[in-house]
């Protein structure tokens, strides 16, 4: 019984985090219309940013989140202005090639600049443990999942109640009709690729602590983010949470009850996938 | 086409020719580029449809698993036909969930694919896992330069593929399904079909190059073989060369590999942040790829 709880909780730890990058990714693809397989490389340079800045200036993770988001706001606002926009009218193919080129270049500076090993930012309270009736979870992925529900709530109220969320919104359902009523589509574009990029950021300074900082420690998520986004239906925000959740619990499962399941957690993303895919054909069909 | 004529005939004669000290570097090199070469006019096919595939690395992964796997037992030409069949049932499999759908999923689905292809093949046991997989060389290494000339043949069957759908009734369905997938339908062509076959006649080249890779290099590991690097030199090369035609890859592949051989001499692992500029900047200045230049030069001579 006390395994089973405290796989749920472990599941459920997960799924914060996993919840935050996805709905940065669902942003870009929903409102902007990009597929960025680069989204996870945007969290690799928050991790980064982390680990410099408490390697350099012995600045806290808790502090970085801030200074991340702002610094992968910028780096998604110029990526969106010198890359993204001039692919807008493209073909489809010509936009995903463009994006996993991102991905590839960005991977490979970050392994010529810091080398393949993994760097871990090691703060004071990186091991401390909460216990609560015999079941004890680590205090960063708990300080996390909190952080990530503070923010995804932060989102769907900015999304739900602000008149430029309202814009947002109304870009992500007709391409046209919002730049007749007086909204800048391109700067709304901008703010959501910009915000996309910062949540992935802030994820990543997460991810410095409670994982490692190391040029392919995005990758991972960018699949998983898919895994999520495909499974909300592309570009559906109001899925992202519950997919989240499932795809966490599914890999803590696999990785609690399945005889030396830890190799095999890395596989459960593609099996989300897989059924989600099948079964949308089937649907269609 | 005359292109690649000169291209064959100087495969061809390169181990006779007098080279000196450089001839095991060239031939070696030499093989490894046609090989890519290979895998990417492999992948150029299936991007006529407009489809974006990152599993090419995973069928080429499949394709060099299976035939070192099966050559022992079934000697050295079935064995590649065996990699190749792998491929082709994978893609079947992988096709028939996602090509119903919009592009973007099946780009998701197959980067996913080649993803977890590569950890169940470091989990499992007959692949010698993470250790590796040993194999032996082409025709037992009756002939020092079978697998020259294998990858010689290879290099053959997918140009002569490329150049034949390009000329069939096959190749105007892929065109319209491309640009424009509703009107295709109209038009009376089954898109679904047309994209289905393609993946699969594209992932069965993809396998049979891999089943000569494996034979060149005669190690195997998850990572060589099902690296992202092998994904992203598919995709490259015909972009950079020009996609939807058979001398782009060709030519491309010339130019890349060379760049890559030098680069991984000079910088060693992080050489693939070279590829990643080039497919960022030729999507942004040269979208129609090398052969673009020599088109216009072509129509300003006309005009």
């Amino acid at each position: 019984m006390d395994l089973l709880l405290q796989t749920l909780i472990n599941g459920i730890l997960a799924a914060g985090i996993y919840a935050l990058v996805a709905s940065g990714l669902a942003l870009a693809v929903g409102v902007v219309g990009i597929v960025n397989f680069a989204h996870g490389e945007f969290s690799m340079i928050g991790a980064f940013v982390s680990y410099l800045l408490f390697v350099g200036a012995g600045i806290d993770p808790l502090i970085s989140l801030g200074l991340a988001a702002l610094v992968l706001f910028v780096v998604g606002a110029i990526t969106y202005y010198g890359l993204i926009r001039p692919v807008l009218a493209a073909p489809e193919l010509n936009q995903m090639l463009l994006t996993f080129g991102i991905s590839v270049a960005l991977q490979n500076i970050a392994l010529l600049l810091f080398g393949a090993d993994t760097r871990v930012v090691s703060t004071s309270y990186q091991g401390a443990t909460i216990t609560l009736g015999g079941i004890s979870f680590g205090a960063p992925p708990f300080a996390a999942f909190v952080l990530s529900v503070g923010l995804l709530g932060a989102l769907y109220w900015f999304l739900g109640k602000t008149r430029l969320g309202f814009a947002v919104r109304a870009v992500a359902q007709n391409r046209l009709a919002p730049g007749l009523l007086g909204i800048e589509t391109q700067q709304i574009y901008l703010l959501a690729f910009g915000l996309s990029a910062a949540l992935a950021g802030i994820a990543g300074v997460m991810l410095s602590v409670m994982l490692y900082a190391s040029p392919t420690v995005g990758f991972a998520y960018t699949l998983k983010a898919f895994a999520i986004i495909v499974m909300a239906g592309l570009g559906n925000l109001r899925g992202v949470v519950p997919a989240a959740i499932t795809l966490a619990l599914a890999e803590a499962f696999v990785s609690t009850y399945v005889p030396g399941g830890g190799g095999w957690v890395e596989a459960v993303f593609f099996l989300v996938i897989f059924v989600a895919l099948t079964w949308r054909s089937w649907r269609l069909s | 086409m005359i292109l690649a004529g000169v291209l064959l005939l100087l495969a061809l004669v390169l181990p006779g020719l007098p080279l000196g000290e450089w001839r095991a570097f060239l031939l070696d090199t030499a093989q490894f580029a046609f090989l890519i070469s290979g895998l990417a006019l492999a992948w150029d096919l299936l991007a006529r449809t407009g489809q974006l595939s990152l599993a090419h690395g995973a069928f080429f992964g499949l394709g060099a698993y299976a035939a070192a796997l099966s050559a022992p037992a079934l000697g050295t030409v079935p064995a590649l036909l065996v990699g190749g069949a792998v491929a082709t049932l994978s893609s079947l499999l992988l096709g028939l969930a996602t090509l119903r759908l919009q592009g973007m999923y099946f780009a998701i689905a197959t980067l996913a694919f080649s993803e977890v292809m590569r950890t169940l093949v470091l989990k499992a046991q007959f692949t010698g896992g993470s250790i590796g997989l040993p194999v032996q060389p082409a025709f037992g290494g009756a002939y020092p330069l079978g697998g020259y000339y294998l990858a010689v043949a290879v290099l053959v069957i997918c140009t002569l593929a490329s150049l034949l759908l390009s000329k069939s009734r096959l190749h105007f369905a892929m065109a319209a399904t491309r640009q424009g997938e509703a009107v295709a339908r109209v038009l009376g062509v089954p898109v679904v079909r047309v994209k289905l076959v393609t993946f699969m006649i594209s992932a069965f080249l993809a396998g049979l190059t891999g089943g000569v890779y494996a034979m060149k290099t005669l190690f195997l590991s998850p990572y060589d073989a099902f690296g992202l690097g092998r994904a992203v030199e598919a995709l490259v090369i015909p972009i950079f060369g020009g996609l939807y035609t058979t001398t782009g890859p060709l030519l491309g592949g010339l130019i890349i590999v060379s760049l890559e051989t030098w680069l991984r001499l000079r910088i060693g692992e992080g050489y693939l942040v070279v590829y990643g500029l080039v497919l960022v900047l030729t999507i942004l200045f040269l979208p129609k790829g090398l052969m673009s230049l020599f088109a216009r030069r072509k129509g300003a001579r006309h005009a």
